[in-house]
């Protein structure tokens, strides 16, 4: 009994990992993003904010598990399809994807240093230090 | 292979000498893909009855070296297997970003034809094992020159407008053979549109051609000698206007993939004829596979008014005729085909074709594996 509750709270825990993303900014910005804008951004096809400043978006590598769901849920792609878009662009000399990163904490640490960048990471993992604009279950 | 081995001490020399001011990228695609006919005779895309590896392997390898914030410097090497590997600049230029919206290449860039032109090698950024080749088959694939890439938000589309102006000498092949071709005064503009599930794209191009060849050439003194020198001249590539127009349209919606493009090319004052070419394709993405069936047309008239007012008795009028008649071609092709992203970097793809050339009903089949990977 008692290793089957514990199974139960390991899948619950792990339900808890891969619950959520949030995308996240610098706290000194006041604007508001929709799934779309943010898509927009990472994709390339958009590179200010709504008020009209430079937005530098910053991704997490493919080992991070919060990327797939990012790419899945909010960019509505896979993470296959995501790279063939940036393939696109990178070899034909039209967009550099986005810089990419190891962790969460990274993304926090470029994030509450730099009002421009944009980022994403395990909602569990927001801190007072940076914005979440956006949540995603 | 010294081509190749020269460039990549260059590269690398760039790399380490400009640590201090500038960050070198290095990023790449291969292909490797092997295929067989299925006839014993047949013969498509220079593969035969016996299985290759070689004919659309490649590799290419691109670095870039961002100097300040607005300039850089790239450079693509690509080496095909059907060439030994012989690894040749296919992209060569520095960039200057003026804004977010405004980017200026200079050096040699691509002529771009066609909605996949530009990336054409990049086999992981398409779910095809090749593009369409009853389409994609005009030369001058380079252009060296400048263009201006402008991208804005119009009537709600993004919108990306590309234009070029620029030059090139190659060598060009007409119908099988190899010839001495040079573009001058080239230009292309093309204007794409997308919003949601739709991407609209537009193409024109047009410039001065000249292709040369010895055989031709031959056969035009011999009528120019006879007194036919209006004639010989309307036979001959020789600075001569050439216009291309291409439509491409997609839709992806609800994991349902459309693609088609429409092109026509118009040479004047030359016995090459003009193209008409078309494909549509069609695919859905169930997860990581995505299977496509497409088909391809492309159907070129001869200029038969070239010989029409010449009297059949003339000495040279079935030469004149045969070399007319040469260039009408009218083949379709059909493809299934799927793609199977098996890997974050890389996908698996696996292809049958049928083309069948409508004037001699002559068809071959051709079966294509491969894998398409970038780093």
């Amino acid at each position: 009994m008692s290793k089957l509750l514990s199974a139960f709270i390991l899948i619950l825990l792990t339900f808890q990992a891969q619950a959520g993303t949030s995308v996240i900014v610098h706290p000194s910005n006041s604007f508001s993003l929709t799934a779309d804008d943010v898509t927009r951004l990472f994709t390339g096809r958009s590179k200010t904010f709504p008020d009209g400043r430079t937005a530098v978006p910053v991704n997490l590598t493919e080992a991070v598990a919060v990327r797939a769901a990012f790419d899945e849920k909010v960019l509505g792609r896979s993470s296959s399809q995501i790279k063939a878009h940036w393939s696109k662009l990178l070899f034909t000399g039209k967009g550099t994807p986005p810089k990419e990163v190891d962790s969460d904490q990274e993304v926090i640490d470029l994030v509450k240093s730099n009002p421009n960048i944009i980022g994403y990471i395990s909602s569990e993992n927001a801190t007072g230090d940076v914005k979440v604009l956006l949540s995603v279950d | 292979m010294t081509i190749l081995f020269r460039v990549l001490v260059i590269g690398l020399v760039l790399g380490f000498t400009s640590h201090a001011v500038a960050q070198v990228k290095f990023n790449g695609f291969a292909s490797v893909k092997a295929g067989m006919t299925l006839g014993s005779d047949d013969e498509l895309y220079k593969y035969t009855d016996q299985f290759s590896f070689k004919n659309e392997s490649l590799i290419g390898l691109q670095f870039t070296a961002d100097l300040q914030e607005k300039l850089s410097v790239t450079g693509q090497l690509l080496g095909r297997g059907g060439e030994s590997y012989d690894a040749g600049f296919e992209w060569a230029y520095i960039s200057y970003r003026v804004n977010d919206q405004i980017k200026l290449n200079a050096g040699r860039l691509k002529t771009p034809f066609y909605k996949y032109t530009d990336f054409v090698d990049v086999g992981y950024a398409y779910d095809w094992m090749r593009v369409p080749q009853a389409v994609y088959n005009l030369n001058f694939t380079s252009l060296d020159g400048v263009s201006l890439y402008y991208t804005s938000e119009f009537l709600g589309f993004d919108s990306s407008v590309l234009l070029n102006v620029g030059t090139n000498d190659g060598n060009p092949e007409i119908n099988g053979n190899i010839v001495q071709g040079k573009l001058r005064d080239g230009y292309a503009m093309t204007w794409e549109l997308s919003r949601d599930f739709i991407a609209l794209r537009l193409a024109h191009l047009g410039g001065e051609l000249t292709m040369s060849d010895p055989q031709l050439n031959g056969f035009a003194d011999i009528l120019t000698q006879s007194g036919f020198g209006d004639l010989a001249d309307s036979l001959l590539l020789d600075e001569d206007r050439a216009k291309f127009y291409g439509v491409a349209l997609t839709l992806d919606k609800n994991d349902w993939i459309f693609v088609s493009e429409v092109t026509q090319t118009k040479l004047a004052d030359t016995l090459i004829a003009d193209r008409r070419a078309y494909y549509v394709s069609l695919g859905h993405r169930f997860g990581e596979v995505t299977p496509f069936v497409s088909f391809e047309h492309i159907n070129n008239s001869a200029k038969s008014e070239i010989y029409q007012d010449i009297p059949p008795q003339v000495p040279f009028y079935a030469p004149l005729v045969g070399a007319v008649e040469s260039f009408k071609v009218k083949t379709e092709v059909w493809n299934l085909g799927m793609r199977y992203d098996f890997h974050p970097s890389a996908a698996f793809k696996v292809q049958l074709t049928q083309s069948e050339d409508k004037l001699t009903n002559e068809k071959d089949q051709l079966l294509t594996v491969g894998i398409d990977l970038v780093f």
